[in-house]
């Protein structure tokens, strides 16, 4: 019976971050159109957005191969599935069983490695361009985000959510100077697998300067919906995680309805206040040079690196 | 005007030439030579590369009627003076092309054998520029015989772009019609990686057929025409427009109307240069600082509305000075706009220099290199940003321009100096902008001190025919060049504008040439180009 429970509210908790995916960028966007003294689009835009795709037809170059075709439900599988495994405001999840953070971080590497391919499926000038940019900052992004990883995982003893979840939020902030390190370095990996600035601009229109966006250019109709509901749901499994992992407080860590109420408030009220503070962060810098990105990468490797010799100290 | 610069150069040029030239004739600040086809080249080199002017603009008009063939007018500019050589094509309908010895020639002559279906012999480029390949051989449109109703079949063939081959070399093709709300042009990008190997541009979707449609038009409706050629340089191009029929019909319009004229010159100069400036943000991805920038862009341009009627400031100008009125309520309101949006300029502009992001996108970036400018001709902004100081403004001084050039000596040494440590990157051109921006809000309240005497002073009724002048004015692009020449029944012959942007537009090819794909939109944006100043 209590299994039952549990697992009615991980699949819950799955839904949760299914739903607040477009919401997330809703807040994101309008904070950062206010930032530009804009009245901006309804929070609830991304929603009506992906409605209409829904509802429009698609348009499929001849030639592409099934590659594009069944990129984004490969995408959408893969990074649903990695929400299975996400406490988001119970500390664990009846799912981590099955597979841990390392797992989750496999989820999104299938996924863009399907988007990169199908950027180059295409065969138009701008995919290839888009993958091999991709491709070059995911290379690098990677071995820093295992390092971050590596640091709390060290600190709360495994690499499986639950767990992970569970000691940071029965522990306190302080004893562990090298997650003060991990939070920054995770940060600032964040930021670049979610395409903001100054990794990439998420706004704009220039083909030529885009990274992620080029390589779903061709993409229309439900297959963009797709794309654009995975990367939103992408957006929130990352930010949930840094929440819970770094600002785990209020959490619930029973099934008592009193404090799932509370954990779920505080929940919405931590990720809002995170996108708020990504769209400021992101109306006070311009995009760095595509290979000065690099550096910024360097930052948060170096970070974790810190990180991890504090571990040990 | 010089004088003296003036007799000096036809001194200098009648000495050395005096066989080869068969008539001189000065028209203001202009002096004319008229010598035989196969001299030409021989004198033009000497003005280019002896006298160091710089190529204006080529001309070319049609006299087949009034029994004179073509006549194709090369003009140089030397300081306060416009060099003329002129000559006419006999019947193989070929000139010799001088675009090996002056780059800058090769766009006018390609111009030239589309529009007229003059041959230039040597020309390496023998590609159509300005009529694209569906155009049908064999019709001239800027030709007399052409009809303006004409409507020209249509004719399959390609445009061959040049081939870079290589390993690893990608093509890019971006264009004609582009993902933002901007107007149509090509790029052909050929890259290795993110590098840009080269760039080639294929411009002219929007051609309009102004020169050809000012030919079927009263005097008083072309102004409409010019203000029409680019909307954001009304003004400029309105003012050069009128500067070349009052130098037709010797009036000299009064002093109010001069410096009503800067004003609205400079209102247009500032609104523009914000909203490049805005455009350079947003292309460095910095949307914070675009969005400011464009409220004062925003409010700059209400101003306009409420002192001119239109945003964008057409119908100010009027042949014989201005149509607009500045009233003493007028003055208050600018001088009230004026010193809000200094202030908030003066914040956002350190807002944006305090954001090393912001900076490091700028810096180095489509740089320039001085050579290539100089042989390119380049005007304005961009040919500052290099160190070749030209300015119409403080050039052929017109409006009330010379009012406001007083530099002391040591000013002027400063400004010199400063001017040979330009790199020409694209934080030169951000910051000549600001610098520009920052005088023009000086020079209109200067200017507000307005003279009491007329709006206006009327032309004579009739113009002489076959009389011809050229007028210019500087827009935030640079210098733009409207020479009209009057035809019978006070028509108008010939309208031949040369924009800023056209001079401007070859230069980019060469600017991208050491930077990566991503920055393409910035370099782009920081040269400030027009297609429809551009594509007449």
């Amino acid at each position: 019976m209590l299994n039952m429970i549990t697992i009615i509210i991980g699949l819950i908790q799955v839904l949760v971050i299914l739903v607040l995916a477009p919401l997330l960028t809703g807040i994101i966007r309008k904070t950062k159109a206010r930032t530009q003294k804009r009245i901006g689009a309804s929070i609830l835009q991304p929603y009506y957005d992906l409605l209409k795709l829904v509802r429009k037809d698609e348009v499929i170059s001849d030639q592409t191969s099934w590659i594009f075709r069944a990129c984004p439900w490969i995408n959408f599988a893969a990074i649903t599935t990695a929400a299975f495994f996400i406490p988001v405001f119970l500390a664990y999840t009846p799912f981590g069983l099955v597979g841990d953070l390392l797992l989750v971080i496999g989820l999104f590497a299938l996924g863009r490695f399907f988007t990169m391919l199908a950027g180059l499926d295409v065969a138009s000038s701008f995919g290839g361009l888009g993958s091999s940019r991709e491709m070059m900052i995911s290379a690098l992004l990677e071995p820093a985000l295992f390092l971050s990883i590596f640091v709390v995982a060290i600190t709360y003893g495994g690499t499986n959510l639950s767990t992970l979840i569970s000691a940071s939020s029965n522990s306190s902030f302080l004893p562990h100077p090298q997650i003060i390190f991990a939070a920054i370095g995770l940060f600032i990996i964040i930021l670049g697998e979610t395409g903001r600035l100054p990794f990439d601009n998420p706004a704009t229109h220039l083909e030529l300067t885009m990274v992620h966006e080029t390589m779903i250019l061709e993409y229309s109709g439900k297959s963009l919906a797709l794309m654009e509901w995975s990367q939103s749901i992408k957006q929130i499994i990352l930010f949930t995680l840094m929440i819970n992992i770094f600002v785990p407080w209020g959490i619930s860590s029973s099934i008592l309805l009193s404090t799932l109420a509370v954990g779920f408030l505080t929940f919405i009220g931590k990720i809002s206040l995170f996108g708020i503070f990504v769209a400021f962060l992101e109306s006070s810098v311009a995009k760095w040079r595509l290979f000065r990105i690099p550096d910024l990468i360097a930052i948060a490797i170096a970070t974790s690196m810190i990180g991890i010799v504090l571990c040990y100290l | 005007m010089n004088k003296t610069n003036l007799e000096n150069y036809a001194n200098e040029i009648t000495d050395k030439f005096s066989k080869m030239i068969t008539k001189t004739y000065q028209n203001n600040d202009e002096i004319h030579f008229n010598v035989e086809l196969n001299d030409m080249p021989k004198i033009c080199d000497y003005i280019y590369k002896n006298l160091n002017a710089r190529l204006a603009t080529i001309i070319c008009s049609d006299k087949q009627k009034n029994g004179g063939g073509f006549v194709i007018r090369y003009v140089f500019e030397k300081e306060d003076v416009f060099i003329f050589v002129v000559v006419s094509v006999g019947q193989d309908l070929s000139f010799p092309s001088i675009a090996l010895q002056i780059p800058s020639a090769a766009l006018y002559e390609r111009e030239i054998k589309d529009m007229f279906g003059l041959i230039p012999t040597g020309n390496p480029d023998t590609r159509p520029l300005v009529l694209h390949e569906h155009w049908p051989e064999g019709i001239y449109p800027l030709r007399k015989g052409f009809k303006l109703e004409t409507k020209p079949g249509r004719q399959e063939k390609e445009y061959q772009f040049l081939k870079v081959q290589g390993e690893g070399i990608n093509e890019i093709p971006v264009g004609p019609v582009h993902a933002g709300i901007i107007e149509p042009g090509h790029f052909r990008f050929s890259i290795l990686g993110e590098n840009i190997i080269n760039l080639e541009t294929r411009l002219f979707y929007t051609h309009k057929g102004i020169e050809k449609l000012a030919e079927s038009m009263k005097l008083d409706d072309v102004l409409f025409l010019s203000e029409r050629i680019a909307g954001d340089e009304s003004v400029a191009n309105s003012t050069a427009y009128c500067q070349a029929i009052e130098k037709i019909s010797q009036v000299e319009i009064p002093n109010r109307a001069k410096k009503i004229r800067t004003i609205f010159g400079e209102l247009e100069r500032i609104y523009n240069h914000a909203g490049t400036l805005a455009g350079i943000s947003t292309d460095a991805s910095f949307p914070f600082g675009a969005a400011r920038l464009n409220i004062l862009k925003e409010r700059l341009m209400q101003l306009n509305e409420s002192l001119s009627g239109s945003r964008i400031l057409f119908g100010v100008n009027k042949i014989g000075g201005v149509r607009c009125n500045i009233t003493d309520e007028n003055k208050k309101l600018i001088l009230k706009t004026v010193s809000e949006i200094s202030d908030d300029f003066e914040k956002i502009i350190h807002l944006l220099k305090s954001k090393s992001s912001f900076m490091d996108r700028l810096r180095g970036t489509g740089t320039i290199p001085k050579k290539t400018a100089h042989e390119l001709g380049v005007v304005g902004v961009v040919a500052r940003c290099i160190g070749i100081d030209v300015d119409t403004r403080r050039d052929h001084p017109y409006a009330s321009y010379s009012l406001h050039d007083h530099k002391t000596p040591q000013q002027l040494m400063q400004h010199k100096i400063e001017m040979e440590k330009r790199t020409g990157d694209a934080l030169t051109r951000f910051e000549i902008r600001v610098n520009e921006v920052q005088d023009s809000f000086g020079i209109i309240r200067e200017s507000l001190d307005l003279d009491d005497d007329a709006l206006f002073t009327s032309i004579p009724v009739h113009l002489e025919p076959f009389r011809s002048a050229l007028g210019c004015a500087e827009s935030h692009r640079g210098q733009t060049l409207h020479w009209v020449m009057i035809g019978e029944n006070n028509s108008i012959f010939r309208y031949k504008v040369r924009t800023a942007s056209f001079c401007n537009w070859s230069i980019i090819e060469q600017a991208v040439l050491n930077d990566i794909v991503p920055d393409f939109p910035l370099v782009n944006k920081s040269l400030d180009l027009s297609y429809s100043g551009n594509d007449l």
